[in-house]
This record gives structure tokens, C-alpha cells and sequence, in this order.
């Protein structure tokens, strides 16, 4: 069975790197995009699904990755990779200077601060000389979209793999721990302090690096865009639509919600947005524990699925 | 000094404003236990509402408030009764996602009907403004300040006295046992919730006299209404109120010493430096 899911693994990811052979341009376009949004949704998963803390703030690292990239390339004349190490650096030294603090906080009141830290962030660096400003940085432009095709897909796969250590390490169980109970978690000898923080940096280094690597495929930043604050809309909806505290539910939410996403858009402009905002109502009443619970449980109770979960959480 | 008094004036007139928008949200997170990302959306609505009354049938926007206010009391109720009655038992995270996924639709609708333009509503007197020796009071600001002064009283008295205020009161306090005295939960909880957003509205009505509206206000003042709510606790109108004042005059401070753009930032930091130190708030008990 396990020989099987690894080889069944296997084919999917040599058929998803076998896109840019075969497929068209804009496929090729849209797979960075769904590669580096379901990094994004795993990067959440860690922090959000696994230790339970709902961040409403992660695209602060994911704007940090970028601005790492962009600063390095444009401003020190560094290579790529260079880049990539300054921002994850700049990211993992956010997480714990603010996370140490921030991850004190719980439930609400952890949600507002991150929510508050990722709208403070377009001000502050927009005013920072360094970072460009207002104006942003252009890097130097790179027409290689296979390349960074294989780079978000080879990065999905390192998260994902990531994410499979921790369901069977003892770091894991000690956050799925705190999610469940933080103070019997600490009862029981786990460093919750140190477990927070160390899962926020983790699901920040990621976020980094998918930033790092659309920075350099977009080739321009600047403030607004780096530190869009919709993005964190977009990676909560989609690990949750797929099923938080899973290994590929936020994978697969990520997928089929930019097919979807992407569908609309060229259909009606406009409309892609409010469709995130729906699913995302409907998926909290009938699915809250996300589809990886609905291909789970489905075969069991059928249709009255969806009904028992209204009924186990209305007045 | 002048422009220091000046400065202060104008933060005190915007805090009033702030506190009459996070009213409505302290109210449901205190007795719903719910934090409603989607609360600067029904601002926004009640602003375009107003908007719409004062262009179209050109009821005055002070005088249209309570015809706001009804409206979005209606509406309120319904999306309580109708969508968030049906989560509202379930882990916190999940009434903050539906929430912010009703921001997001909010936002859109908004979009989709009254297009992305910048809107103000520009009665007569949007210009005139009353001067106080050396500092200049605007008349609108001082209006809405005003009215968001007598509905904070209003609320005051509505939750100390009346038997519906009890009744909400009790059921923040224990569901249980209010339950146990007749309180039909459902009810009451899509009451507070109309409540919340009818107050929401009438503050966009309010905020559209004095600011510019567009669709994507939203989010921002959600932060706002928290920040506020937070510094003031989620006991009492009169913490709303202090918290709202605060607010206001440190953002106009902001600006004054720091700069325009850092006037968010300075409202976060003071955000984030109180729910470190004292996350039931400067004023409130422990929530």
C-alpha cells in the first residue's frame, strides 16, 4: 500500500513537471501561479492547520521573499539563489521577533494582530529607501517560464514533503498537540513557546521562498503587490476548502480553487472574486473540516453529511 | 500651539466617528462570542445607503440615518437568522472564516453594483465650518460627532435599562441561564446582531459625510473597529467610546509628527502593543 502511494506520487509529480514539454503557455503560466498558491496554502497549514493558529498575516513573509529577492538582485547585484537565502533569512527573523510576542496572544486576538502586522507593513516599507519606496524594484528579467515552473513545483514538493515528516515526528504531534489543548500540550512537557515559534518560522521560510520565486518570475514589485493582503484570503480559503491538518488537502483546495478561479475570470471578469467569498461561506456551513473530510466520511453517511454538520453547529 | 490644539480638535471629531463604528462590533463579539470580519463591509453598505438616499430622494444623510439604520437592521437580523445562526456553535476560526468570506462577497456585490468610483455625499453645508477662536470647527465632523455622542448614550441606556438590553446583556454573560428565563437564543442573537449592523450603517452614513466611500473601505475599518474595541474592552459603550477618542487623536498625531502614511501604522502598533500587554483590553475586565 505505501509502495503503491509512493509510485502513484511519483507519477503525479513527473506528470505535472512534463507540463511545460506538452503544455501551452499560458497553462504553463497558470501552473506557476496554482504551484506557488498551494505552497502558500501549505506554508498556512503548518501554522494554521497543524498548531491551530488561524494567521491572517502570512503574506507578510511571502512579501518579505520577495523584497529579499528584489533587494538582493537589484540593489547588491547578487545572484538568485543569494536572494532566496536573504529573504527566507529575513522571513525566519520576522517569525521570531514577532512571533514570540504575537503567538502569546490566542484564538481572535491572534488573528487581529496578524491581520494588523500585514496592513502595517505596505507603510512601513514603502517608506524604506532600500526597498525602492513607493515605486517598487525591477529586476532583471529572466523569460525562462519552464524554469520557474519546475522551481514552484520542485518547491511544492519540498513543503509537501516537509509536511509529511511532521504528521510522524515528535515536532508534529507536539503542534497538533497545542492545537488541541495548549495548556495540557505544556502539561505534558512540550516547549509550546518554542513550538509556536519554530512552526511559524517554518510556514514562514516557505511562504519566503514562493515569494522569492514570483518576485523574480513577475521580474517588478512594489509594496501594494508584494504585501497584498488578499493573498491571505486566497491561501486560508484554499487550505481550509481542502482540508486543514492534512498533508494534501491544501494542495488539492489550491488546485482546483485557481481552476475554478481562472475558469470565471476568463468567463467574467469580476466575478472570480465573489466566487472565493461564496465558497468560502458555504465550505465554513457544509464542509468545515474540508474535502479531505468529505472524501473521508461521504461513503459513510452519504448526503446527510453536509446536513449533520449544520446540525452540530447551529443554535 | 494653535495647530496643536487644532490637531487634537480634529482627532477627538474623528475619534467620536471611530467609536460610533466599533460600537456595533464590541456588541456582537461581547454577547455572540462572533468577531465579524464583514463589520467595515456593512459600513461601507450603510455609507453607499445613505449615498443612495441623499442623491436619488435627497433626504438630508443626518435625517436618513434612522432609515439607514432600520435597513441594515433588517438585514442584519436575516444574515444572522439565516447563515451565521448556523455556525455559531462551531470553533472560533470557523465564525471568523464565514465572516471574512461574507467581506469578500460584500465587497464584490459592492463593486459590481456601485462600480469602483470614489463616492462622498456632499450635502449643502459639507463646507461651512464654525470658528472657535483659533481653531476652525467643521460643521459636518461636529454633527456626526454629535450623533455618534447621543448614540453611545443610547446604547448606554438600552443595555442598562430597557428589557431587551438585559436580555442581551444576560445572554453575553450566560446562555444557559438565560435561556432557562425565556430567552429564545436564535432570536436574541439575530436581534444583537441587526443591532450591530444597523449601528454599522448608520456609521457609514455618518463616515460618507465626512470621507470618501468606495467599495474596498472595508477591510481597513474592520482593523480600526478592532483596535478600538480592544483598547476600549467589550463591556461597555463608554470603552468604546474612550477607545474610539484615543484612537483618533493618536492617528492625528501620527500625522502630524510622523507623517500621513504612518497614521495606520501608529493605530496598529498601539493595536498590537495593548493585546500583548493587556489582551482584555486597557479599560475592560478580562473577556
Amino acid at each position: 500500500m505505501t509502495a503503491l502511494r509512493i509510485v502513484i506520487a511519483l507519477v503525479v509529480i513527473a506528470a505535472l513537471a512534463a507540463v511545460p514539454r506538452f503544455g501551452s503557455d499560458v497553462l504553463v503560466q497558470f501552473g506557476i501561479n496554482a504551484l506557488l498558491l498551494a505552497v502558500l496554502a501549505q506554508g498556512w497549514n503548518i501554522i494554521g492547520g497543524y498548531a491551530g493558529y488561524a494567521s491572517f498575516g502570512n503574506s507578510v513573509f511571502y512579501g518579505l521573499g520577495s523584497y529579499g529577492v528584489a533587494i538582493a538582485m537589484v540593489q547588491w547585484e547578487l545572484p538568485f539563489a543569494a536572494g532566496l537565502v536573504f529573504g527566507v533569512a529575513l522571513a525566519v527573523v520576522f517569525a521570531f521577533l514577532l512571533g514570540l510576542p504575537v503567538l502569546r496572544l490566542k484564538g481572535h486576538y491572534f488573528a487581529i494582530a496578524t491581520l494588523a502586522l500585514a496592513q502595517v507593513m505596505i507603510a512601513i516599507v514603502s517608506n524604506i529607501e532600500l526597498a525602492g519606496q513607493n515605486i517598487g524594484l525591477v529586476l532583471p528579467p529572466l523569460n525562462n517560464d519552464p524554469l520557474f515552473y519546475e522551481l514552484a513545483l520542485g518547491l511544492l514538493v519540498l513543503t509537501t514533503l516537509t509536511i509529511f515528516w511532521l504528521t510522524r515526528s515528535r515536532f508534529g504531534f507536539g503542534l497538533i498537540a497545542i492545537r488541541e489543548n495548549e495548556e495540557g500540550a505544556a502539561v505534558m512537557g512540550v516547549n509550546t513557546t518554542l513550538y509556536k515559534v519554530l512552526a511559524f518560522a517554518l510556514s514562514g521560510i516557505f511562504s519566503a521562498l514562493a515569494g522569492g520565486i514570483h518576485a523574480y518570475w513577475i521580474t517588478f514589485l512594489d509594496p501594494e503587490s508584494a504585501f497584498d493582503i488578499s493573498l491571505n484570503v486566497k491561501m486560508i480559503i484554499m487550505a481550509v476548502f481542502g482540508g486543514p491538518g492534512t498533508i494534501l488537502g491544501p494542495v488539492v483546495g489550491a488546485f482546483t480553487l485557481s481552476a475554478v478561479s481562472e475558469v470565471l475570470s476568463s468567463e467574467v471578469t469580476s466575478v472570480a472574486g465573489l466566487f472565493f467569498g461564496i465558497v468560502v461561506v458555504a465550505a465554513v456551513v457544509l464542509m468545515p473540516r474540508g474535502l479531505a473530510d468529505v472524501v473521508r466520511r461521504f461513503r459513510k453517511s452519504g448526503w446527510r453529511y453536509f446536513i449533520e454538520n449544520i446540525r452540530a453547529n447551529r443554535i | 500651539m494653535d495647530l496643536l490644539a487644532q490637531i487634537l480638535i480634529n482627532g477627538i471629531l474623528l475619534g467620536g466617528l471611530y467609536a460610533i463604528m466599533a460600537l456595533g462590533l464590541a456588541l456582537v463579539w461581547g454577547v455572540l462570542n462572533i468577531v465579524n470580519l464583514a463589520h467595515g463591509a456593512f459600513i461601507m453598505l450603510g455609507a453607499y445607503l445613505s449615498w443612495h438616499l441623499y442623491t436619488y430622494l435627497g433626504i438630508d444623510p443626518f435625517l436618513g440615518l434612522p432609515i439607514t439604520a432600520i435597513i441594515m437592521f433588517a438585514l442584519g437580523y436575516a444574515v444572522q437568522r439565516g447563515l451565521l445562526n448556523l455556525v455559531v456553535r462551531g470553533p472560533m476560526f470557523n465564525t471568523l472564516l464565514i465572516t471574512f468570506g461574507l467581506e469578500v462577497v460584500l465587497t464584490y456585490l459592492a463593486q459590481l453594483t456601485f462600480s469602483a468610483d470614489f463616492r462622498t455625499i456632499n450635502p449643502p453645508y459639507a463646507g461651512n465650518s464654525i470658528a472657535l477662536g483659533p481653531v476652525v470647527l467643521p460643521q459636518a465632523r461636529l454633527m456626526a460627532f454629535g450623533v455618534a455622542i447621543v448614540l453611545t448614550l443610547a446604547m448606554w441606556a438600552f443595555l442598562l435599562r430597557s428589557k431587551l438590553g438585559r436580555a442581551i446583556r444576560a445572554t453575553a454573560q450566560n446562555l444557559v441561564a438565560a435561556r432557562l428565563y425565556g430567552v429564545e437564543p436564535r432570536h436574541l442573537y439575530a436581534v444583537t446582531f441587526g443591532i450591530g449592523i444597523g449601528l454599522a450603517g448608520a456609521a457609514g452614513g455618518l463616515y460618507g459625510t465626512v470621507s470618501q466611500i468606495n467599495p474596498y473601505i472595508g477591510a481597513a475599518l474592520t482593523a480600526k473597529c478592532f483596535a478600538i474595541a480592544i483598547i476600549g474592552g467589550l463591556d461597555n459603550p463608554f470603552g468604546v467610546l474612550v477607545g474610539g477618542l484615543f484612537l483618533g487623536i493618536i492617528e492625528s498625531l501620527a500625522v502630524l509628527y510622523i507623517g500621513a502614511t504612518f497614521a495606520d501604522v501608529a493605530s496598529f502598533g498601539v493595536l498590537v502593543a495593548v493585546l500583548i500587554v493587556r489582551p482584555s483590553g486597557l479599560l475592560g475586565k478580562t473577556a
